[in-house]
């Protein structure tokens, strides 16, 4: 079983910062991490490689310090990476992202499967996986949680719907995407990552003429959609959690609705709460 | 092609383990006083008993820098977690590695470097500590092997040990000239371990006494022999010190991150208190003192890994971190005011775990004494 497990190199928060100014993000003082749901793709990889035999080869684009996240996943028992580093990469948006990867897979002699995280935490936008099936041609399976079983031929897996789990079938080469927390990722052996970081450890790089791509359909000059504006979303109202036993809660509640300034219903509702609550006592 | 920088991949590796498994856990360890047996299974895992030594004899092949990277890092969660596996990576298996025999590799050294079993170093006697020519305890050859007679007391692991590297007085009339180091595996007639000592710090890393009486033990177990014993310490004894300033550092890494969360949360007067000028000023006390220990910590390291003597770099950085380390676990007591006196929260618990530096790799008074020296007094 040959598998291609995707891997991006993501800055270490989900609280992103923007600089006002230009729009762009504040890296400074960020440490970069493999992506969350990507290190869940790269477990699920390990577990079938371990059952089945073959070989892991990890993809990821990025600028040359994204071999981190390719040295880290043989530390944890990857067999190859691949870097595809390129300034014609740079600025690409989904669609140019998922075609720069998947000229690349295509080159790639042999794959049954290629595994990804569900999304990215800085770009959230779930649309790598997906595009790359659709440029390989192969089928996807999305919101993967659980791999059943993988034969030669097929693999059954188990997804996420909105109101439950289904299970899915299909026909191998295939692409799935995986939920974070679907599984628990192992550490990586210090061995591993000191194996990965000697000259002659299994990394390649390959740049715009290596998978035979033009940069203008590549990067920023092949992306078919363009951002126009960024900012970051102000948050006029902050949530607050309540705890305790319902009837605490309610009673908290209760008062919290009774201080809103400015807020007539809320206040009648307070007040028909509280006279539920004294006619109850503890029963509300 | 591109490659990664080992030394900052180990540290980031290691510093998500800490924060992800230990860190949320280290009160509850503390107050405990638990054997950390899963979270050590989970270090064995990541081939960290392995790291400082050579792949071909089943380490990891890295070096004394990337181990007290590991240190530091663990250090940062929970002090006796990384006096444990300090002891397992390098004092309890160095000799072994160094000289053991096929046989002890085979049965002994390779299931260390897999957390299967553990060794631990006997040095320190009731009566003979910083004074190592006062050591006592006798190892005397006979026809077949050697008798071991003695007591030796802070050891740490000792309790969880299943092999020991011992340090006998072979010839008392050479004094220091006279030691050298011995295998006993724990399972040896006339070897008996005493209780876990109740200690100040570093509670999870168990200590005891183990004493030796009449142990008979093959000729093979004798490690060092015609002086090498005196030549080991001295040469072990450098990178124990850049160890445990490595330890030091962690601690200080810890401190100054409780105080500072602590100065960002407590309000007084409508403000976080880390907006006083006092507080501030320990805070950058504690973070110059810190990047100082970093600075001697890992030049002395460098030192040790290209073989270049630095018995005076490492005191000298053993010493400066682990009074930094003092400072920072009062200076944070401080910062978390009536707080830092409550055993609910960590303040407390780097305070006293700095005791445990300021005695392993020789009391400051010895090294104070030692530097003057070498230096030209």
């Amino acid at each position: 079983m040959d598998i291609v497990v995707l891997v991006k190199q993501v800055p270490n928060t989900t609280d992103v910062k923007l600089d006002k100014n230009t729009g762009n993000l504040i890296r400074e003082g960020l440490e970069s991490i493999m992506n969350p749901d990507d290190r869940n793709a790269l477990e699920f990889a390990l577990q079938i490689k371990a059952e089945y035999g073959g070989t892991i080869t990890m993809v990821s684009m990025g600028p040359p310090q994204a071999v981190d996240v390719l040295s880290e996943a043989m530390g944890m028992g990857a067999d190859k990476g691949l870097l595809l580093s390129d300034m014609a990469f740079a600025g690409a948006d989904t669609w140019a992202t998922s075609y720069t990867l998947g000229k690349a897979i295509e080159k790639i002699e042999r794959f049954d499967l290629i595994i990804c995280g569900r999304q990215a935490i800085d770009g959230d936008t779930a649309q790598i996986g997906p595009q790359v099936a659709d440029f390989l041609d192969i089928p996807q399976i999305t919101y993967v949680t659980d791999i059943e079983t993988v034969s030669n031929k097929e693999v059954i897996v188990k997804r996420r719907l909105e109101d439950g789990h289904e299970r899915v079938a299909s026909q191998l080469p295939a692409l799935l995407t995986i939920l974070g927390g679907a599984n628990n990722p192992r550490y990586p052996n210090i061995g591993g990552l000191l194996a990965a970081c000697e000259e002659n450890a299994p990394l390649a790089a390959w740049n715009a003429a290596d998978i035979g791509v033009m940069v203008n359909d590549v990067g920023l000059a092949g992306s078919l959609t363009h951002v126009i504006k960024t900012y970051v979303p102000k948050f006029k109202r902050q949530g607050e959690t309540l705890e305790g036993t319902t009837a605490e809660v309610v009673r908290q509640l209760i008062q919290h609705l009774g201080k809103s300034e400015g807020a007539s219903a809320c206040k009648a509702v307070a007040a028909t709460c509280r006279l539920m609550a004294d006619t109850k006592q503890e029963g509300i | 092609m591109y490659r990664s920088d080992a030394e900052q991949l180990i540290r980031k590796s290691i510093a998500r383990f800490v924060d992800a498994e230990i860190i949320p856990n280290a009160q509850e360890y503390d107050n405990s006083k638990e054997y950390p047996k899963e979270i050590l299974k989970k270090i064995a895992d990541m081939g960290v008993f392995g790291i400082r030594y050579p792949k071909d004899r089943g380490g990891c092949g890295g070096n004394s820098t990337l181990f007290c990277i590991v240190c530091e890092e663990l250090a940062r969660g929970l002090m006796g977690l990384g006096a444990t596996v300090a002891m397992q990576c390098l004092m309890g298996t160095n000799c072994l590695f160094i000289y053991g025999n096929e046989d002890m590799h085979e049965h002994y050294f390779l299931p260390a470097m897999k957390g299967e079993k553990f060794g631990c170093f006997c040095m320190t006697e009731p009566e003979a500590g910083s004074d190592m020519g006062a050591v006592s305890t006798r190892a005397e050859k006979t026809n077949d092997g050697w008798t071991i007679n003695g007591m030796k007391t802070w050891v740490t692991s000792g309790p969880i040990a299943d092999f020991y590297t011992v340090m006998c007085q072979t010839n008392p009339a050479k004094k220091i000239r006279g030691l050298e180091f011995f295998f006993i595996p724990r399972d040896t007639a006339g070897v008996s371990v005493s209780k876990p000592f109740d200690t100040l710090g570093t509670v999870t890393s168990k200590i005891s006494e183990v004493s030796f009486t009449n142990v008979r033990i093959p000729d093979a177990f004798c490690l060092t022999r015609d002086g090498q014993g005196t030549g080991y310490l001295f040469s072990v004894l450098a990178e124990i010190r850049c160890m445990t300033a490595a330890l030091a550092v962690g601690l200080q890494r810890a401190a100054m991150d409780d105080a500072i969360r602590y100065a960002r949360e407590r309000q007084a007067w409508g403000k976080p208190i880390g907006n006083y000028q006092l507080i501030q000023a320990k805070v950058a006390n504690m973070a110059v003192n810190l990047e100082a220990s970093k600075l001697m910590t890992y030049n002395a390291l460098k030192m040790v890994d290209r073989k270049i003597e630095c018995k005076n770099e490492a005191s000298m950085a053993k010493y400066f971190a682990t009074e930094a380390a003092c400072s920072a676990a009062d200076s944070c007591t401080r910062i978390y005011g009536a707080y830092g006196y409550s055993m609910e929260y960590p303040a407390q618990r780097h305070f006293r775990d700095t005791r445990f530096l300021l005695n392993g790799g020789g009391t400051h008074e010895i090294l104070q004494t030692n530097i003057a020296k070498w230096v030209g007094l």
